[in-house]
């Protein structure tokens, strides 16, 4: 079965690369891209959706139907990490809690085991002492990496940047708390269902939006549809449709991201981990 | 007049990437490397960036103004940054058992 996978992959791989002998070089003036596309784009991108930034324009409104299915696939990566990794926390089999008064570390088997609280504390098996100063100055960042993410997204339309490079930073800052405290804090703050609601929100957002301009009697992805409801001309409701398509983006890149590094970094168990 | 002190700045922080990047490759381990490290990303960057900002200030108006507090924005925040980073690096470090390089070990 392995060799049979093994000829698949290389049969399929040779095809591939024995194809891309008839791409056009990369920046030939006289491929098709360069010829029809990109001279429309770079000319009509302002005056067709009021956006300075031809890339976001380009990857929300032209080729929307592409970024929907791209933020799609994010959504199944995050499941498939679900799916694949997740095991129930009845799993974890010893758990150790320090008694502070006293400072004597605990080892309890099984099922029973006490409630954490100031008296009890839990502790990683693997035990990370905990840092003041990694942990004060994560605190102190985890703002304004937030903030800037915030601006990262909604700066997309005059600047590098946009849903996906902000709901990344958005996810990061989460992950650096995780990671200068420790994982369960970091759950019960950004749990996981609400990871996995906010990552099937986000594509909802996008996809919504599109419909929505399908019920305004236009085409899918034609945010210019959507002028009425924002009380704005056409042009500038094809800028703003492609901010809140944006924020559909950061919200479920953000979450999957959260999700994803809870599932990897405790194997499943999103209890212990780093 | 700022061009003159923002280049006597810029060398002057040039000279401390040349230290730090000569001592990341001479000194003898990891930790003493670190520390080379860490004058780059504190010193080098302090220097160079304020050097910078006054280049920048050159012509005073709104706009250089905004460049110019981004500019101290960097600064303040890879001083916070980088310091930490180095430190949970030689803590991972310590932690994993690597011995500091001493005369009678090598």
């Amino acid at each position: 079965m392995k060799i049979l996978g093994k000829i698949t992959i290389l049969l399929c791989g040779s095809l591939l690369l024995f194809f891309t002998s008839d791409f056009p070089d990369f920046g030939d003036a006289n491929s098709p891209a360069s010829l029809h596309l990109s001279p429309y784009f770079i000319e009509h991108t302002l005056e067709d959706t009021a956006v300075p930034n031809v890339v976001t324009s380009v990857l929300a409104d032209y080729r929307g139907y592409d970024t929907m299915f791209e933020t799609t696939v994010i959504l199944t990566a995050g499941l498939a990490c679900f799916l694949l990794l997740r095991i129930p926390k009845r799993a974890v089999k010893n758990r150790y809690y320090l008694h502070e008064p006293t400072g004597v570390t605990l080892r309890f088997e099984g099922d029973k085991y006490p409630q954490e609280s100031d008296v009890f504390k839990r502790i990683d098996s693997s035990w990370v002492p905990y840092d003041i100063i990694i942990n004060f100055t994560c605190r102190l960042l985890i703002h304004f990496i937030q903030i800037f993410a915030l601006y990262v997204v909604a700066h997309g339309h005059h600047s590098p940047g946009g849903g996906f490079q902000g709901g990344v930073v958005l996810g990061a800052s989460v992950i650096l708390f995780a990671i200068s405290g420790n994982l369960r804090a970091a759950i019960k703050r950004f749990g996981e269902k609400t990871a996995a609601l906010f990552s099937a929100t986000g594509v909802f957002i996008y996809a919504g939006t599109a419909a929505l301009c399908m019920v305004l009697g236009e085409n899918f992805i034609d945010y210019a549809a959507l002028a009425p409801i924002l009380g704005s001309d056409r042009i500038m409701a094809r800028s703003h449709g492609i901010f809140i398509v944006e924020i559909g983006v950061a919200v479920a890149v953000m979450a999957v991201m959260i999700w994803i590094y809870y599932n990897l970094s405790s194997a499943g168990k999103q209890d212990e981990g780093l | 007049m700022t061009v003159y002190i923002s280049g006597i700045l810029i060398a002057c922080g040039l000279f401390f990437f040349l230290v730090g990047s000569i001592g990341m490759i001479r000194l003898p381990d990891f930790y003493s490397r670190l520390h080379a490290a860490g004058i780059i990303d504190t010193m080098g960057l302090l220097l160079s960036m304020s050097g910078l900002a006054i280049l920048v200030l050159n012509e005073i108006t709104l706009g250089n103004f905004l460049s110019a507090l981004k500019i101290i924005f960097i600064v303040v925040f890879v001083f916070l940054t980088s310091p930490t980073a180095t430190h949970a690096i030689v803590d991972a470090g310590i932690r994993a058992g690597l011995k500091p390089w001493q005369k009678n070990n090598i």
